[in-house]
């Protein structure tokens, strides 16, 4: 399987928004590796992971997301992604909150954040709408570029500062991209 | 008016004795004084604006990074930068925004004069009359003209004013004009607001000429699905937004005793008014009960499913939600197409003045595909007779049309599985598995994302082997499209002043737990269900559940065990645990009105020429939130933007991000919620409810939850309030398996919190928020925001404070 590949999986590629007409700009997100992903994750000082109701659809991402939250660093389960946490009976760090207030309250540099701590310097998304997490994207691009923009989803994410290529279509290399994240993140 | 030094020209003051003459008048039949803001102009309600601004920041997702509104363009604005101009990315989607709400305004209010002339032509001028049961009945003209209309040629002055106000807004969007975001929002609010005078104006008129219900709790049920049009018959789809063709089309079977002989179906909002017509027992020139006649072929959602699925015979658009290439479609296959209005003419020949003989034959004989006809009665005579003449000529090209099992399996042998479809697809469907699963024989997957399918042909357009998905589609469903027969209760119009009073004390105290209105076109984000899950979720528990539109009809496709649907399971009443039809889009006017009514038939406030008092009531304690699930246009923009200018927060879906702006409070920031108690003028501060103005919700089931938030209002009374908190913290239960996490905030006093919860909340309190409990009494003694008082009067308008000094 493309997992067991040891140079790692080229997440890189295919550099296509998921929908092909989002293209918004002169600036557009680069795609880099899982190891250089994770190990920027792992050197924000209040890094945030965004998870969406997508995950309902690939539930083995529950896993995974719990696998992160347990390196410490806190969920916002957007929707209604929180009833996945609450059957896995894992609800350390996570907070639920939709991901259009989550965004308006980003905007702010003054934000308390979710545990009255402040602002957050990276937001991680994955497993949301497309269409609804890249306008998400695209406010803070536009009106807080203090927040470091991540995603870590099956999709190219065109209004994110970093983000894998498209690999909605190569499911197994996605899952075995995220495990990469999760080794960086835990090394 | 010509003035010099204070004196008037003769002709003026001629003018200024007729206007003071009628006020007069008027002031004698009306017991309300003319309020503060009669027609306000552009910057008139700008406080009411920014007050809700400085509470829902403003939000921007641009959906663009660059600005090519003119030639020093492209101008790159990442990062809120500013273009040549010196307009920045806030300001440039401002700019978008309003110009949205002004293009979905004029298309209302453009429907409204047409219908204006129209009636005024065919009926004569008639008396205003809305029956017995409702006499406040034009409030939201009331409250922005300040004038009561007494004849349908009177509303010509809400026309007037609408029209005059679009200009001066268009104006404000030309580069080097407004500059500040916060601005164009005011002005969009303005936009919104008009749109909401211009949808009363049209419902109004049609409901008086036409002779729909008014307010009729036991409006009929009416066949709705495209298996109800009989196959039998020559088929005449009515398709659009204004009715006036499609009702001459009736008239004229009617007149002909063609019935047995043709089918009416209405797409999209005209079916609405179709079945609403003659419903009621005024108008001598409407046939009683005509209305009955005519099936509801389906939502615009459903139009390409329709056009290929070979159910029709003959079309005929009016305007509006019109798919731009429906002459493509109906020209493939022979169906005669007739455009009704000047909105939409698709480069058809104007016939306008051809003798109907000529036209019909031209149309019957395939001389040409399609026709303009801008006369009404005409174009009605020529869809019913074409329809009749087209059918049996167009038998051979509708069986072309249908995809046989060879080509079905042909055409699936195509596809090499790129993906190119996926990548377009909204719902972002799969298409490469459902190909491949046909492949092996299983239809169900084709047949199971059927209603999914929001229509867009967007696959066929991208997809290299050219294969034609939505005949697939069309081929994998061909039992569903023949049994799809549902009913659907027709508009009933306004809510009656009986109804309101009955409901205006429950509403307020929060012991109906909200009003919910579900609105809007058919972009779903999961498929046409959700409507129906939404309307019942929330009917069944005990909600004023009210509907329009397209949402209305898509609601109607599924039953439940019983087979019932949804307007078998409910009754039609503005009341709790009913689902209400008000109608087709314009109709969306009674939701805003019946909000006004609450105000002032319930709280005796004075509407006249009074948009921010009644709008802030609404905001403080008319517990009602909006829902457009599915919507695409900028009617929607402009219709979500005129309900928060009211005072009615809305939940729209994911793709609504398309519109760019939205309104969300802080729930961080306790001085963005402080009011004035009108009492006595002192501060208060109050809990973040409603939290958002427009929130966008990813799934349905986030939407449900926080259409349940967003009827919390600081005037809640414990009873209400504890009801509400029940139902919000029950959907979060249900769909998310915990409480929410912020439920605390709205818990004022013991009383508020909902019995079943009770024990576990009040440990919550102490354990978790640090609250302090008299465990004895069972009462909360510290960390509340603000103590329960059911005397309480929060406005956020100075004006309202009643203390004497
Ligand atoms: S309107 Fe302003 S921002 Fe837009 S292209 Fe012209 S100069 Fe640039
Ligand atoms: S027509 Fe249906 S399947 Fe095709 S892209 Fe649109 S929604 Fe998807
Ligand atoms: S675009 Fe056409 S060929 Fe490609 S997967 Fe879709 S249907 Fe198949």
């Amino acid at each position: 399987m493309a997992g067991e590949v040891k140079k790692g999986i080229d997440t890189t590629k295919n550099a296509i928004p998921f929908e092909m007409a989002q293209i918004p700009g002169p600036e557009m997100a680069k795609t880099y590796m899982p190891k250089v992903i994770g190990a920027i994750i792992k050197k924000a000082k209040r890094p945030l992971l965004v998870v969406g109701a997508e995950l309902f659809d690939d539930p083995v991402m529950f896993d995974k997301i719990i696998e992160i939250g347990k390196t410490g660093i806190p969920i916002a389960a957007t929707a209604h992604s929180v009833k996945g946490f609450v059957d896995r009976g894992y609800l350390d760090n996570v907070y639920q909150i939709g991901l259009h207030p989550l965004t308006a309250h980003l905007r702010f540099d003054d934000w308390i954040g979710l545990d009255g701590k402040g602002n957050y310097d990276a937001v991680i998304f994955m497993g949301i709408f497309y269409k609804f997490a890249n306008a998400m994207f695209s406010t803070l691009k536009h009106f807080n570029r203090n927040i470091k923009r991540v995603s870590i989803d099956r999709y190219y994410h065109v209004n994110a500062d970093m983000t894998f290529g498209n690999m909605a279509f190569i499911p197994d290399d996605y899952h075995a991209a995220v495990d990469e994240v999760i080794e960086a993140l835990k090394k | 008016m010509v003035t010099t030094k204070g004196s008037f020209a003769v002709e003026d003051m001629k003018n200024v004795q007729i206007n003071i003459g009628a006020v007069v008048k008027e002031e004698e039949e009306w017991d309300q004084p003319m309020g503060p803001y009669p027609k306000p102009n552009v910057a008139t309600l700008r406080d009411w604006d920014f007050k809700l601004a400085n509470r829902y920041k403003i939000f921007y997702a641009p959906a663009d990074d660059t600005c090519t509104l003119c030639t020093y363009g492209p101008c790159d604005l990442t990062g809120n930068k500013k273009g040549a101009c010196g307009l920045d990315m806030a300001g440039y989607c401002g700019k978008i925004v309003l110009i949205a709400c002004l293009m979905g305004c004029c298309a209302h209010a453009a429907h409204g004069r047409h219908l204006y002339h129209w009636c005024l032509d065919r009926f004569g001028d008639m008396k205003f009359d809305m029956g017995d049961e409702i006499l406040v009945d034009s409030p939201l003209y009331q409250t922005i003209m300040g004038t009561k209309p007494k004849t349908l040629k009177e509303f010509g002055d809400g026309l007037s004013y609408v029209e005059e106000q679009v200009v001066q807004l268009m104006a404000a969007t030309h580069t080097g004009q407004e500059g500040y975001y916060g601005d164009f929002e005011s002005k969009a609010l303005h936009a919104g607001m008009l749109d909401l005078l211009g949808m009363e104006i049209c419902d109004m008129l049609q409901i008086v000429a036409y002779d729909m219900p008014r307010g009729a709790a036991d409006a009929p049920l009416i066949e709705i699905g495209m298996g109800t049009l009989d196959q039998n018959k020559g088929v005449l789809i009515a398709y659009g937004h204004n009715l006036a063709a499609g009702a001459e089309a009736m008239i004229y079977a009617e007149a002909n005793n063609l019935w047995d002989k043709v089918d009416i179906g209405g797409v999209c909002c005209t079916a609405h008014d179709l079945n609403r017509i003659g419903l009621a027992a005024g108008n001598p020139s409407i046939p009683k009960n005509i209305g009955m006649k005519p099936k509801v072929a389906g939502a615009m959602g459903w139009w390409r499913k329709m056009v290929r699925s070979g159910v029709m015979d003959c079309v005929m658009v009016d305007e509006q939600c019109v798919f731009c290439d429906v002459l493509e479609d109906t020209q493939k296959r022979k169906i005669p197409l007739i455009a009704t209005t000047d909105k939409i003419m698709l480069g058809l020949p104007d016939r306008t003045n051809d003798p109907v003989d000529q036209i019909v034959d031209d149309l019957v004989n395939f001389k040409m595909p399609g026709v303009a006809v801008l006369d009404p009665k005409k174009a009605g005579e020529v869809g019913i007779r074409t329809a009749i003449a087209v059918k049996p000529k167009r038998s051979e090209a509708k069986a072309q049309n249908l995809i046989t099992d060879t080509q079905f399996k042909e055409y699936l042998e195509k596809c090499t599985g790129c993906n190119q479809c996926v990548f377009v697809c909204p719902p972002h469907t799969n298409i490469g598995d459902l190909i491949q699963e046909a492949v092996k024989g299983n239809l169900e997957p084709f047949s199971a994302l059927y209603e999914t399918c929001v229509g867009c042909a967007r696959c066929e357009e991208v997809c290299p082997q050219g294969i034609p998905i939505m005949d697939l589609y069309e081929y994998a469903n061909r039992d569903y499209i023949k049994g799809q027969k549902f009913k659907m209760r027709s508009g009933r119009g306004p809510a009656r002043d009986t109804e309101i009073r009955a409901v205006g004390a429950p509403i307020v105290l929060g012991t109906i737990p909200g009003v919910i209105a579900l609105v809007g076109c058919s972009n779903y984000p999961k498929g046409t269900k959700e409507a129906y899950d939404m309307a019942k979720e929330f009917a069944d528990r005990g909600y004023i559940v009210v509907t329009s539109g397209c949402m209305a009809m898509d609601m109607s496709l599924y039953t439940n065990e019983e087979g019932k649907t949804i307007w078998e399971q409910f009754g039609g009443a503005f009341d709790g645990r009913n689902v209400c039809n008000v109608g087709s889009c314009v109709a969306n006017a009674n939701i805003a009105d019946a909000a006004i009514k609450v105000a002032t038939i319930f709280a005796h406030r004075n509407h006249r020429a009074n948009f921010d008092d009644i709008a802030d009531y609404i905001l403080s304690k008319v517990g009602a939130c909006g829902v457009a699930w599915g919507p695409y246009s900028q009617k929607a923009a402009s219709i979500a933007t005129g309900c928060n200018r009211l005072g009615i927060p809305v939940v729209v879906s994911p793709h609504s991000v398309m519109y760019r702006r939205s309104f969300m409070g802080r729930m961080d920031k306790p001085e963005d919620w402080m009011v004035i108690d009108a009492r006595d003028g002192k501060m208060q501060q109050i809990e973040p409810a409603p939290e958002a103005m427009l929130y966008i919700a990813e799934t349905k089931e986030e939407a449900m939850l926080e259409m349940a938030k967003l009827c919390l209002r600081p005037s809640d009374n414990s009873m209400g309030r504890s009801i509400k908190l029940n139902h919000y913290c029950d959907i979060s239960i249900k769909y998310c398996g915990k409480l929410p996490d912020d439920w605390h905030i709205f818990v004022r006093d013991a009383k508020d919190l909902p019995i079943t919860y009770k024990d576990k909340m009040m440990k919550e309190l102490e354990e978790k928020h640090g609250w302090k409990i008299d465990w004895k009494n069972k009462k909360i003694t510290e960390g509340p925001l603000r103590p329960a008082d059911v005397s309480f009067d929060p406005t956020n308008i100075p004006r309202k404070i009643r203390a004497k000094k």
